[in-house]
């Protein structure tokens, strides 16, 4: 209870700190000018997306080895989180796309794999609703997180050879010249960081929910 | 190990011989798919020339997904998968019997496909023949290992239907298109040897999935 106050306090604290120095620190970049902004969101969403699938991946491993229930938990709360920003993702980068590259959508390498990478885990969780809630449900679905993940080098090593216009990644380049600047650096690794605080909040907050709708699922087919 | 594959395989294939119903209906959709293609798309063919793998591919994926989705549901509704588990072999054999089935019959789908295609929609396909039919083992190897797994996870599945495509079409999208582009390159006459990168990525998705699939089939089939 109390870690969920302090990672939810930290990161409306985080987040509100981050909004104001965006539209009052943040430098205007000088090639994109305003939309550039939307990175600070785009960014730390792409990368909160591929850290939840990848905790999904790992939870769903766990569970087809240990068989506890927890890992399963996890492994759904994590992939319902890893959509809802992987579609945040997809939309803000629609949205910087038209003033920058001059269209809403592009079948680029990067922006197709996200896609497809959303599709398959709207899949998984479609697949979460279908079956019937069991154990079963849990082994099912374990198994395309799995799946899914173990997809992805291939889904992006193809795309890649079909088309590719993104500019590669900026953040992580070591190369001095597309480095991107100091200022701009800054901010978007102090939105990163609110970003992840939040995840680790909306995480913990909605285990904390599974485990009491497992419950009380449970309490109700027992008085039956 | 070998003779249980080989068991569940014959028995497959024995099965589907006699009524042949699951196989012709495949076929039979797959050539409704080739017409509508033709009529939907130009006629000239210029444009043909530049859609042909694509049309070939979408119409395998199409058709061979029909065939998929029966994979499992003889098993099913005879009660004859508990008897399949509690047989004395691993599930590792039940996954490899039942995938080389469906291979089998994709492999004979595609067989006719190529002439049927041809025939229907691009007609320098047929001096490929060979080119396009070895192609095809390498894609159909791909499609049925997957193809099998999900099809065993939905079987008991409400809406399997429409969740078989959902779940599979996604994970099998670079297969797709390394299948559309090394076909671009055999019509194009240049064989394999123009698209040697798109193979190994065909061959390195047929092995990574036939393991995975092999492995993670055991968590399928449990009681």
């Amino acid at each position: 209870m109390k870690l969920v106050r302090i990672l939810g306090l930290a990161s409306a604290l985080g987040l509100g700190i981050t909004a104001w120095l965006v539209f009052y620190w943040a430098p205007l970049e000088q090639a994109m000018g305003f939309v550039q902004k939307i990175m600070y969101i785009h960014v730390p969403s792409v990368l909160v997306c591929y850290l939840a699938f990848f905790i999904s991946f790992l939870a769903s491993v766990g569970y087809l080895w240990k068989r506890t229930e927890g890992y399963d938990v996890v492994a759904l709360c994590s992939a319902e989180i890893g959509v809802i920003f992987c579609g945040i993702t997809l939309v803000t980068g629609a949205i910087w796309g038209k003033p920058t590259w001059n269209t809403y959508w592009t079948w680029d390498a990067r922006l197709t794999t996200t896609l497809i990478l959303f599709l398959i885990f709207v899949g998984y969780l479609l697949l979460r609703r279908f079956v019937e809630f069991s154990e079963q449900q849990a082994r099912f679905a374990a198994i395309i997180a799995i799946i899914g993940f173990l997809d992805i080098p291939l889904i992006h090593q193809a795309v890649t050879w079909w088309r590719t216009l993104h500019q590669t990644s900026t953040l992580f380049s070591m190369k001095p010249g597309g480095a991107i600047d100091d200022p701009l650096k800054w901010m978007l690794y102090v939105a990163m960081v609110a970003f992840y605080l939040f995840f680790a909040y909306l995480l913990t907050k909605r285990i904390q929910l599974e485990r009491q709708e497992r419950e009380l699922r449970r309490t109700l087919a027992a008085l039956e | 190990m070998i003779r249980a594959i080989l068991a569940i395989l014959r028995k497959d294939l024995t099965l589907e011989l006699r009524k042949a119903e699951n196989f012709i209906a495949m076929m039979f959709f797959a050539v409704i798919i080739l017409l509508i293609f033709s009529f939907a798309l130009p006629p000239d063919n210029d444009n043909h020339k530049n859609l042909a793998p694509g049309v070939f591919w979408v119409t395998f994926l199409l058709s061979g997904i029909l065939g998929l989705s029966k994979s499992f549901a003889l098993e099913k509704d005879l009660g004859c998968m508990e008897a399949l588990l509690l047989a004395p072999i691993s599930r590792g054999a039940i996954f490899l019997g039942k995938m080389l089935g469906t291979l089998v019959f994709l492999l004979l789908m595609l067989a006719l496909l190529i002439p049927l295609f041809s025939l229907l929609f691009y007609p320098e396909a047929l001096p490929y023949f060979f080119e396009v039919l070895g192609l095809s083992m390498v894609t159909a190897l791909g499609f049925s290992s997957l193809g099998t797994l999900l099809s065993g996870l939905t079987t008991d599945v409400r809406f399997k239907e429409i969740l078989l495509p959902i779940l599979l079409f996604p994970l099998l999208i670079p297969l797709l298109l390394a299948s559309v582009e090394i076909l671009a390159g055999i019509f194009a006459g240049r064989g394999f040897q123009g698209e040697l990168d798109w193979l190994k990525l065909l061959v390195g998705f047929d092995l990574i999935f036939l393991i995975a699939s092999y492995l993670t089939f055991d968590f399928v089939m449990e009681l």
